[in-house]
């Protein structure tokens, strides 16, 4: 009799464990995860970023038993990672990465040299343009506006559309459950963020000939204190008024910029520059790795939404260098703009003004663009963010 | 996997995308146009006032006389008198006043308790 029960415990257990419930495609997802995380490592690819994100994969793909009594996975309500995941589902997360973010990032460059801005706004074509283009593949329109907004590089901003358009559970005609884009658009927009290095070069440098990388630019005017504080309030009281709906995003960006230009609240401004900031990016890093659970990841669309955010920010990139080009017609000689400096348009801060920056310095060593980059960078934030308001507001009306 | 079915067909497009596509890259461009002409409005704003300070000062110093030239021999006569007051400093004080206590070790040779008391005794 006793032995009995012991076999029945035993085989309870051996059927709880992730031997009896792997699937193939549990194991490719963590594959997928451990050579994440070597890459990230061995070629230092945005570690902060990737090494939470791959951990995520690995845990979000651990196989168990999904009639167990318990509940485990991320889409299991009442998990502790379904709570920790609460924060991108609703929104929470994006909202405080860019308090940390406006906290961290300096306007003067772009109060300095006002006409950079408008690379920023170029750069948004990359989103607009999939967003057509996933339309044409029959995406619905709640999720091409999800997919195309990969294009602005910004994780968070994705995140924050995706949560608002095409989170959650869905029910296809044919029975099957899918959990929303969630999962492979914030997989596709942070894995571009960090791989900015690898995508950008060669894009910069067949769009532009070795005369306009080498352009110089003029050296950037000093920035007030009034102007520091002026401005983030300016642009805030704008975009806001413009799209209300990116206001979680851009309030929260200008209020960390107040923080830290006031120069009367240095501990906040450090608090959410540091601590929170690296508080969040754990929580995000890990709860959207594990929301690519393969039985809600591995699937055609998936690859699909990986595609077309990479084209989306191809063409962000492209359209920030061509319309820095077009802006030199109009210029006089001496106000000239590097267009390398154009492919900073998209959000991915700074890791594309860096970028920029480099390819100007393959070409001549003395010539300094980072900070001249930093402006298309900074604004491309902002018009990412107002594109998101905009798409929510045109789609949720 | 479920199979993927996907159309590649534009007739399928509503309207409805292609305005959103439009309108909004044309917002979000004019967004990012009026905060740039803002700043530069900013700046001429600034220089227009700082100009008026400027004009200002320079009404005031148009208005006062001009300075007499001194002569040379003025001049070498204020620099040796310069000259001559420096060179007679010839201590380098610390001008700084402190409250921190001065500790002397007792002597009975500085102690004037002990030497009136020796008198008194002797007397």
């Amino acid at each position: 009799m006793k032995l009995l029960l012991i076999t029945d415990l035993l085989k309870g257990i051996w059927e709880n464990t992730g031997f009896t419930n792997l699937h193939w495609d549990n194991g490719i997802m963590i594959l997928a995860g451990l050579i994440l995380i070597l890459l990230s490592i061995r070629f230092n690819l945005k570690p902060l970023l990737l090494i939470p994100l791959a951990l995520g994969i690995v845990i979000g793909n651990i196989p168990f038993m999904h009639s167990a009594p318990y509940p485990i996975g991320i889409y299991a309500e009442g998990s502790i990672l379904h709570y920790l995941f609460f924060g991108v589902l609703k929104g929470i997360y994006p909202a405080l990465i860019f308090l940390g973010l406006g906290a961290m990032v300096d306007l003067s460059p772009m109060i300095a040299n006002p006409k950079l801005m408008i690379l920023g706004a170029a750069a948004q074509v990359g989103i607009f343009a999939t967003f057509l283009g996933a339309a044409i593949l029959g995406f619905p329109i709640a999720e091409s506006a999800s997919i195309a907004i990969i294009g602005g590089a910004d994780g968070n901003t994705a995140i924050f559309l995706t949560s608002q358009l095409a989170a959650g559970l869905k029910s296809l005609p044919e029975g099957e459950k899918v959990m929303g884009l969630i999962g492979p658009v914030a997989m596709a927009a942070y894995l571009y963020m960090a791989l900015v290095p690898v995508i950008q070069p060669p894009i910069m440098k067949l769009l532009t000939t070795r005369k306009e990388r080498l352009i110089r630019m003029k050296p950037q005017r000093t920035v007030s204190r009034a102007e520091k504080i002026v401005f983030p309030l300016v642009f805030l009281l704008l975009t806001a008024f413009v799209a209300p709906a990116s206001l979680p995003l851009l309030g929260m960006f200008f209020f960390g910029n107040v923080l830290k230009e006031s120069g009367l609240t240095r501990q906040l401004a450090g608090t959410v520059s540091t601590t929170l900031i690296d508080i969040v990016i754990i929580l995000i890093g890990l709860t959207v790795g594990a929301s690519t659970q393969a039985d809600v990841f591995l699937k055609w669309e998936s690859i699909l939404i990986f595609v077309l955010g990479a084209l989306s920010f191809m063409v962000a990139t492209a359209g920030g260098i061509i319309f820095a080009k077009v802006m030199n017609l109009f210029l006089k000689e001496e106000n000239r703009i590097n267009p390398l400096i154009g492919a900073a348009g998209v959000a991915a801060i700074p890791d594309s003004a860096r970028i920029a920056h480099e390819m100007g310095q393959r070409e001549d060593s003395t010539n300094h663009l980072i900070s001249h980059a930093m402006a298309p960078n900074v604004a491309g934030i902002i018009g990412s963010a107002v594109t998101a308001g905009l798409l929510l507001a045109f789609i949720l009306r | 996997m479920r199979p993927l079915s996907i159309t590649f067909d534009p007739t399928l497009i509503d309207s409805h995308v292609v305005i959103v596509t439009a309108l909004g890259y044309c917002i979000v461009l004019i967004t990012l146009s009026a905060m740039a002409y803002m700043v530069v409005r900013f700046h001429a704003v600034r220089d227009y006032l700082t100009g008026r300070r400027l004009k200002k000062v320079s009404a005031i110093e148009s208005k006062t006389p001009p300075k007499a030239v001194m002569t040379g021999e003025e001049n070498a006569a204020i620099a040796a008198a310069l000259y001559l007051f420096f060179s007679e400093l010839h201590d380098q004080e610390k001008y700084v006043m402190t409250i921190r206590k001065v500790s002397r070790t007792y002597s009975p040779w500085s102690s004037k308790f002990y030497n009136i008391w020796n008198v008194m005794k002797h007397w």
